[in-house]
Order: C-alpha cells, then structure tokens, then sequence
C-alpha cells in the first residue's frame, strides 16, 4: 500500500484508454460497412432468389431502376394484390400499366443530359409475386419509350 | 534541464477526455443508426430491342430459338415447364432438368456457337415472376459446385410477347 497524503483529495481516476480505443474500432467498423450511395431500391419488393445472379462486376453508369412489388404487412404477407411501381414519381407508387407517359419523360431527361439511351439499363426489381405478363408490358412500355437494354435483379443465393 | 525535470517530476498531464468522447459516441452511434444492412442483388442482363425493327434478310439466324414454356395455374404458380414439348414438371427439380437439358444442346459451355443460340421463354400471364427468373438462370449457366464459379451455357434470352390477360385467363 502506497503511503497516502493525508491532506490529498482522493481521486477516481478510470482509465479510458481502453475504452477509448474499442470505441474508435467500432466506429471504424461501421463507417467502412455503411455505404451512403443513394439506390433507387425499395425494400417493399421482395425480389426472386437466384444462384446465377451475381452482382455485377462493372457498375452500369446509366441506369433507371424500376420497383415493381406489392404493399406488405409487417409478415411480409401480401395486403393488396395490385402491384405499384414504386419510388418513381415523386415517390408516389404508381399502377405499372399507366406508367408510359413518365417513362417517356425520363427518356427525355436522359436526352437532355446527352445521354444516349442504348447506354441506359432498365434495372426491373420485379417482386417474386409478380404477374409476368405485368413485368413484360412494363418492359414493352420502357421500349416504346426508347430504352433497349434490360437487366433482371434477382437476390444472389441458393434457389428457395 | 534539471529544474524542468523536477517540475515535471510527479505532475500527471490530464487532458479532458470528455469532449472528446461525447463526440465519439454520438459518432458512434450515428454510423450504427445509418447502417442499413443490403443482401448482395444479381442481374440478368437482357438485351430487347424495339419490336417491329427491320431484320436484315442476310442474317438468318443459324439456330432456331430454343423453345422454354411456362405455364401457370391460376393462383400463379408454376404448373408446367416445358423443353420443347417435353413436360420438365415443376419444382427445383425441373429447373435442373431444363440446366441439363440447355448443356445438351449447347454440347460444351463457352462454345462460341453458344454465341449464335438463343432460347425464347414463354411464359404465362399471370405466372409468379420469380419461376421466370428460375427458367432464365437454369438458361443461362450453372454454379460449378468446385469452384464456385459460374459457367456460361446461353447467354440470349427473349421474351415471347405477352398474351393478353382476358385471352389467357
């Protein structure tokens, strides 16, 4: 035991350093995971699971992305068996069959930036539960908009 | 030098942390709010070009489009996938039937006649997306089970026209 003073104040003195150094781990850790790119993906679509869908090597530098899904309960169960494109006018869905007029005007604003629309991807996010044949006049509206290129996401892993 | 010493003998350099950790906690604790975990997605490219554009008579195709029926029941499930003709059935099983069945035809995966083939999917209005998704990954390659890595068997994929709902339904 150390002589103590008798006059000395006694202290708590906690070290930090440890705590210290944790704490800027973590923050490490979560600003290397957190990624702040702005995707037009919505989380209402529950997309199909495939083992071929690998995430692209190369990023598509142009793209438009499409949310087709379902409004969903907290189960994930279906509410409402319409299907709404999601998060593309002003952030109100609308019915994929009366998109044409829209879809007409973004191919405008790509023109208007120079961009040539071969170069444009229409990422189609399509809920499993999709009815295919919605998917494909969607697909033939964004044609008779002027888009040419298509991609399909899917969720990559093991078939369900 | 040895009057500084003395000085500096016993003294502890206390520096105020607290600032500084109020600041790395709400760091900390902003980065964890904001982290939004995203499952990796996958694409399917497809190349569709406006209908109705006028084909080149020179350049015939020198395969038939291979032929993928897909008929649903109608709830939308999967009732039948067909090869051809031939009935595959439904399930995980089928789609595997159709991987091998596309390795038949194409003979050797990354053949450069694979370039030139490609299967047409044809597929009920109201089938369930997903089974689409199914049939063009079955068409488009396999996961190899050593490596990992994927093999490319046709890489094509068209879509038939859609059939109106009232005459499908």
């Amino acid at each position: 035991m150390a002589k103590r003073e008798p006059n000395a104040t006694p202290e708590a003195e906690v070290d930090m350093t440890p705590m210290i150094d944790i704490v800027f781990q973590l923050i490490a850790f979560f600003m290397v995971i957190s990624n702040f790119e702005q995707t037009q993906a919505d989380e209402r679509v529950k997309l199909p699971r495939d083992a071929l869908a690998k995430p692209p090597e190369v990023k598509v530098e142009h793209s438009l992305v499409l949310n087709v899904g379902f409004y969903r309960d907290m189960k994930g169960e279906k509410t409402d068996t319409q299907p709404w494109l999601f998060n593309f006018v002003d952030g109100e869905p609308v019915l994929p069959l009366s998109s044409g007029g829209q879809l007409k005007k973004e191919a405008k604003l790509f023109g208007a930036k120079g961009i040539d629309l071969k170069e444009v991807t229409v990422k189609v996010r399509a809920d499993s539960e999709v009815q295919t044949g919605i998917v494909q006049e969607l697909i033939k509206l964004c044609q008779d908009a002027g888009f040419e290129t298509f991609a399909m996401s899917a969720m990559s892993g093991p078939d369900e | 030098m040895a009057r500084r010493r003395k000085q500096s003998k016993g003294e502890k350099l206390e520096t105020n942390m607290s600032a500084m950790i109020d600041i790395v906690f709400q760091l900390l604790i902003f980065f964890m709010l904001t982290l939004k975990i995203v499952e990796p997605e996958g694409d399917f490219n497809i190349n569709m070009p406006a209908q109705g554009q006028p084909t080149n008579p020179d350049t015939v195709p020198p395969f038939p489009d291979i032929k993928v029926k897909l008929r649903a029941n109608p709830d939308g499930t999967l009732a039948g996938l067909f090869f051809g003709s031939r009935n595959l059935g439904i399930g995980p099983a089928a789609f595997e039937q159709l991987n091998i069945e596309i390795l038949k035809v194409i003979g050797r995966p990354g053949d450069p006649i694979t370039k030139d083939m490609a299967v047409e999917i044809d597929a009920d209005y109201n089938l369930h997306f997903s089974n689409v998704i199914n049939a063009v990954g079955a068409c488009t390659g396999r996961v190899d089970k050593r490596s990992g890595n994927i093999v490319k068997y046709i890489e094509k994929i068209k879509f038939k026209p859609p059939t109106p709902q009232a005459a499908a339904g």
